[in-house]
This record gives structure tokens, sequence and C-alpha cells, in this order.
């Protein structure tokens, strides 16, 4: 049998974590560190730094995608709400987030907030904090907010870690994720400027797996992948490149991914795993590090439909400068089914993308959609219409 | 920019169509060569290979300028790009009748009707639905069951005496419905001449909801059916009578190649869009891919 090349070798690593609906590879690194624990974070954004300074494993929980039956997560929600609740309510009354001592739930939208108030419900042993994330623009008064609340999760997080958070386990902890942010900075640098050498596939498969494992692991995962991207030129593709905007809370099936790709489009900007580019750039070092911390998301935090925007115009504005930096030639609006942030943005957000004379197309997906031929037609006859009669 | 030499691989379900054409500088198309695999249950690497290769060599070029796929081909590892087929099939059709303004294309497990501009841009399509009743597959079963040679089937249904109806939906009921014909004695003839005129009604359906008007090209591999021609052109005038649109149908020898060149046209017209000089492509590499 043939050894895998170092870059497959990593996208097997990373399949096989990410389809892991037992978190087996967090379960072995707690089992291999007695007395860690481990606190589950819901999309989008959650202070990894926090829960690393506390000594504690940060695991993102983004449902079950296609492989999880939903028994008892649909007992808990109308018809008309998203699947991810479900999945990640389905995961815990299995017993397979047993593992974690607490679980973050960021002010994404209602659903994701009311599944705060359920999980201590059904999980009252758990720890579960509501993030409410500041909302309204880099305000002094926001920053403030956001490091009280910041602080309060870290005293919360070093009790039940038995490990309080100090400056310096801060700042440690901000130097390890300015660096993951940087790696993953350079990983869809390289995609957008060689997107056949970087399947979009492959990348999601990559972060998704770097929140599950300990960060360290994703660091030498992610500099072998960039390392034999490198090494390899790889055959340059025809395709229309596109950005896809609208699923940064419930991710889209693998599948969606890879049958937008065959289609005939190259996916150079993305909304995927938002939360590991929700602050742009590196969050600063020097002085007080939750102030920084904050202060990085205040001011930082790239534009999207879980924050409010006060000018309406930015959102408007918001696809042409996506699709001008990352130099697509459309945009495909891909949200979840009754994704109430996505969805209610939609209209703006297209609405300035047609004003700009840029293509667009617009589908919904389930996390556990299993048919892509409708897909695969939208984006196919996208992709010629862009490469054959684009600009008339 | 150059002339250009450029392939175009269709990738059926049951058949892997190829042609190499040459694009002249000032537009003109020549077709240099093709090739035709069937499937039958091997690896789909290895049916492209086999159509391709045959193209490239009847073609004589070591070199290629854009390899371009259709179908089922987007994974082909040597391919430069990939056209939806209804794009592909729109172009090869003005390929092969440059009067064509709508494309019935019928191939292995469904049939669609595309309409299209001068250029070959697709301005709106039907399409079957899910069920296999009106494909190639269908059809290519039903010979099987009857122990007739699918080169046979054409000129059968054109003999035919007493065609009777079968179900137009269903695959699984028009397959019931053979099976009561046989047992009932009716002649291969006459069972085959029902299921054309199922289809034809089917496929009329579809282009009159198209809107569909002048020269309709048929194209896919049912294309070189006589017997399914012969059914169609009497469900168009049915049609016609009726108050539908007069449509004229075209077919030609290569039409079950439409998907290829049309691919291998557009091919041509990106690497002249985008700019691509530098991506000649040889047979070798294709090999070491």
């Amino acid at each position: 049998m043939t050894e895998p090349s170092p870059r497959a070798a990593v996208v097997d690593w990373a399949a096989q974590i990410a389809e892991d609906l037992d978190f087996a590879a967090a379960r072995a690194h707690l089992a291999e560190n007695p007395g860690r624990k481990a606190a589950g974070y819901l999309p989008v954004y959650a202070p990894r730094e926090i829960v690393r300074a506390a000594g504690m494993l940060p695991v993102g929980v983004h449902g079950g995608g296609d492989r999880l039956e939903i028994i008892r997560g649909d007992a808990f929600y109308q018809s008309y709400i998203c699947h991810l609740p479900r999945s990640v309510i389905e995961l815990a009354q299995s017993g397979r987030l047993d593992f974690l001592s607490a679980v973050l739930f960021p002010a994404t939208c209602d659903v994701i907030r009311n599944l705060s108030g359920t999980w201590q419900l059904v999980s009252p042993e758990v720890y579960v904090r509501y993030l409410d994330l500041p909302q309204g623009g880099a305000s002094e008064l926001a920053a403030e907010f956001w490091k009280e609340e910041l602080g309060v999760l870290a005293a919360d997080l070093g009790r039940i870690a038995g490990r309080a958070v100090t400056g310096d386990s801060l700042r440690e902890a901000i130097a390890a994720y300015n660096a993951v942010r940087s790696l993953i900075r350079e990983l869809y640098r390289v995609r957008r400027e060689t997107p056949w050498r970087v399947p979009s596939e492959e990348l999601y498969l990559l972060l998704r797996a770097g929140e599950t494992v300990p960060l360290e692991a994703f660091v030498e995962r992610a500099r072998a992948y960039l390392a034999a991207v490198e090494a390899d030129a790889g055959r340059v593709r025809d395709k229309a490149r596109v950005v896809v905007v609208g699923a940064f809370c419930e991710p889209p099936p693998i599948g969606l991914i890879k049958t937008v790709e065959r289609a005939g489009c190259s996916i150079v900007d993305d909304d995927f795993l938002l939360g590991n580019r929700m602050i742009d750039g590196d969050v600063p070092l020097d002085g007080d590090p939750l102030g920084a911390l904050a202060r990085a998301f205040v001011g930082r935090a790239v534009r999207n439909s879980t924050l409010y925007e006060a000018d309406p115009e930015g959102k408007r504005r918001l696809i042409g400068e996506r699709v001008a930096a990352a130099r697509a030639d459309g945009v495909i609006f891909a949200s979840a089914s009754f994704c109430d942030p996505a969805l209610l943005d939609r209209p703006m957000l297209r609405a300035g993308a047609e004003a700009a004379c840029i293509p667009c197309i617009a589908f919904q997906f389930a996390e556990n959609t299993g048919q892509f031929q409708q897909f695969r037609e939208q984006a196919g006859t996208f992709a010629d219409a862009i490469k054959l009669w684009g600009g008339e | 920019m150059s002339a250009a030499v450029t392939a175009g691989i269709d990738v059926g379900s049951s058949a892997v169509k190829a042609a190499v054409v040459r694009i002249e500088e000032e537009g003109g198309e020549t077709l240099l060569g093709r090739g035709l695999a069937r499937v039958r249950k091997r690896e789909v690497a290895e049916v492209v290979a086999e159509a391709f290769d045959a193209a490239v060599a009847e073609a004589g070029v070591d070199g290629l300028d854009y390899v371009a796929t259709t179908g089922e081909g987007e994974e082909t590892p040597f391919a430069t790009g990939h056209f939806y087929g209804m794009t592909a099939h729109a172009r090869g059709a003005l390929f092969l009748e440059p009067r064509a303004r709508a494309v019935l294309d019928v191939g292995a497990l469904h049939a669609r009707a595309i309409s299209m501009d001068a250029r070959g841009k697709v301005l709106g399509y039907k399409m079957t639905s899910q069920c296999a009743s009106g494909s190639g597959q269908f059809l290519e079963n039903i010979a099987r069951y009857l122990g007739v040679a699918a080169s046979e089937v054409g000129a059968l249904s054109i003999g035919a005496q007493k065609p009777e109806a079968v179900s137009s939906i269903c695959a699984v009921l028009a397959e019931t419905d053979v099976i009561n014909m046989v047992s009932r004695g009716l002649s291969a003839a006459d069972i085959l001449r029902g299921i054309h005129e199922s289809m034809a009604g089917r496929f009329a359906r579809l282009l009159q909801s198209l809107g569909a008007e002048g020269v309709v090209f048929v194209s896919g591999g049912l294309a070189a059916d006589d017997g399914l021609a012969a059914a169609l052109e009497g469900a168009l005038k049915a049609g016609a009578a009726r108050g539908a649109k007069p449509v004229e149908l075209e077919r030609h020898v290569l039409s079950p190649w439409s998907g290829a060149i049309g691919a291998a046209i557009w091919g041509a017209f990106r690497r002249r869009r985008a700019g691509m000089e530098g991506f000649a492509w040889t047979a070798k590499e294709r090999s070491r891919a």
C-alpha cells in the first residue's frame, strides 16, 4: 500500500475529525491530559483566547451535518426554525457532548440565544454562558462593555477549569490565536490567488477539524498543508470565481461545497466557519490583554449579517467590496433555510450586488441536505453565464 | 491570438463522446477528430481516456489548447474547464445546423429542450421529470427485453402496423405495459412504435412548452433513432394542427457528438476571451494526469 501524499494525509486527518460526531480527537486529548476540561461554543464568534487562557480546550459545536438522524432534536423546535439547533440538541441528548464542561452561546440570532436556555434545561450541570456581543459600532462604551463581559467569562471559566486566567496566560492565548488567524489568512490568500490549488472542500475540512483539536495540532497540519500546496503548482482550471455569502452559521454539507466547485465555480472567498476570521488582523499583545481582545472585536470584527450596521448603505456596499477584494466574478448567496440573519440581509446585499452589476444567484440549504442536483444546475449555468457572457 | 485546437469530452451515463475541433482566428470551426466509448460498467476514467485518445488520434494532433468537459465530466483530471450540458449542446447544435434556434437533447437518462440565440446562448430550457420513461436507457432496456438490437429499433418501429400506446409517464408502468403486450402477442415492431410515440408526445410537449419555433436540432444518442424521429415528426405535426408553433426537425450523423463539439468550441472561446495563452496540453501530459 502506498503512503498518502503529505497533502492527502492532512486532508484525510481533517476529514476524519471534521466528520466525527463523537469528537474522539477532543476526548482523546482530554484523556491524555487528566484534569483538562473542554468548553464548547456555538457559531459564529466566541473568544477562544479566554477558553485557552483558562487551560481549557475550545471545541466548536457546528451541528451534526448530514450524518446525524434527528430523533429528539425536532421535539424542541418548530418547523420554521433552522436545522442547526435540532442537531445540536440531538448531539447533546445522545451524550456526544458530555465531555464539555461549559458551552458558550454567542449572540448570533434568537435561535442560538434561546438554545442557551434550552441547554440549561436539558443539561443543568454544564456551565452555560450567553455571549452578548456588542452591537452598534466601534465605541469606547462597547469596548468597555465587552471587556467586562470577557472578564466575567474569564473568571467563570477559570473557576471551572481550576486555573485562573491571568494576564500572562491570556497574552499567550492571544499570541497563539494570532498565529492561527495568520495561517488562516494565508490559506485564504493562496486559495484566492490560485484557487485550483486549494479546493474549498479541503480548506473547509481543515478549518472545521481545527475547531475540535488543540490549537497546536491544527497549526502543525495547516502548515504542512500549506507547504504541500506551495510545492505543487497544480493544474490551472478555467472556472468562474465566486464569493459564497450567507453560510456563516449552519454549515453547508460538504457535498454542496464540492458541487459548487465541480459545477465550474471556484470559491475565492466565503463566510464558512466565520468565527475563525471574525477579527481582522492580529490582536495587540502589549498592554491590557483583556482590553485588547475586547477592542479587537469591537473595532475590527468583519462585517457580516450577525452584526448591526447603522448605515443602511453599508450593507448594500458590502458585496461590492468583498467581490473587489477577492477579484471575484460573481456571488452565490447560500444560506441555511430559516436563517434569519442571512435571509433578512439578503435583499439588501443582493440589491447592492445588482446595483453594482455583479452577477449573483441564491439558494437555500440545510446542513443535512442530501440532494445536490438543483445546486449543480444553478451553479453550472451560473458559471457558464459568467465565463461566456459575463460583462454583457 | 492564433487559431486554436481544442477538445471536448461529453461524459454521458452510457457513453463518452469526444471531439477535437480547430477554431480559426476569425471564427471558422473544423471538426478534426471524434471518438466514442461505451461505459458498459467500466470505470468512467478509463472510458474517457478511450474516447479522448480516439479523437486525438483521428485528429492527428499532439497538443491541445483547451480540454473542455461537459455532462458528468467535471472530475476529468486533465480538463481545463467544464461547461454545463445545455450550454455545450446548444453550441454543438449551431455547429451542426446553423439555422437551429432550439435543441432537443435526448440522452440515456433524460431529455431536455433548449432554446438559444444565434450565438448559442441558452435562453431557456425544459427538462423531462426524474422519471426515466423518456430516456434512451429505458428504450435500450425494452429493446433488450424484446430481443432486438439497438440498431434495429428504428427500422422496426417505422414498419409497425398497429402500434399500441404505453404509459407515457412512469418507466415502471411502461415496462408493465410492455410485458402485458408481449404476453398478448403484440409484435416487437408495434410495441417499439408505441414506445416511440409515447416518448415523442412528451418531447413535443417539452418543445411546445418552451415555445420553440423554427429549426429544432435533435442531439444526443437517440438522435440516431429513425423510429423516434418519425414519431416525433408526427407528434409535432399533430401539435401544429392543434395550434402549436410549427417547427422543423433537423438531425445530423454527428448528433451524438453535439455536446462534445460544443464544449470544444466554447473552450476555444474561453481561451480567447480570458487570454489563456500557454494552456497547451498534450496527450503525453494527459496520460500522466
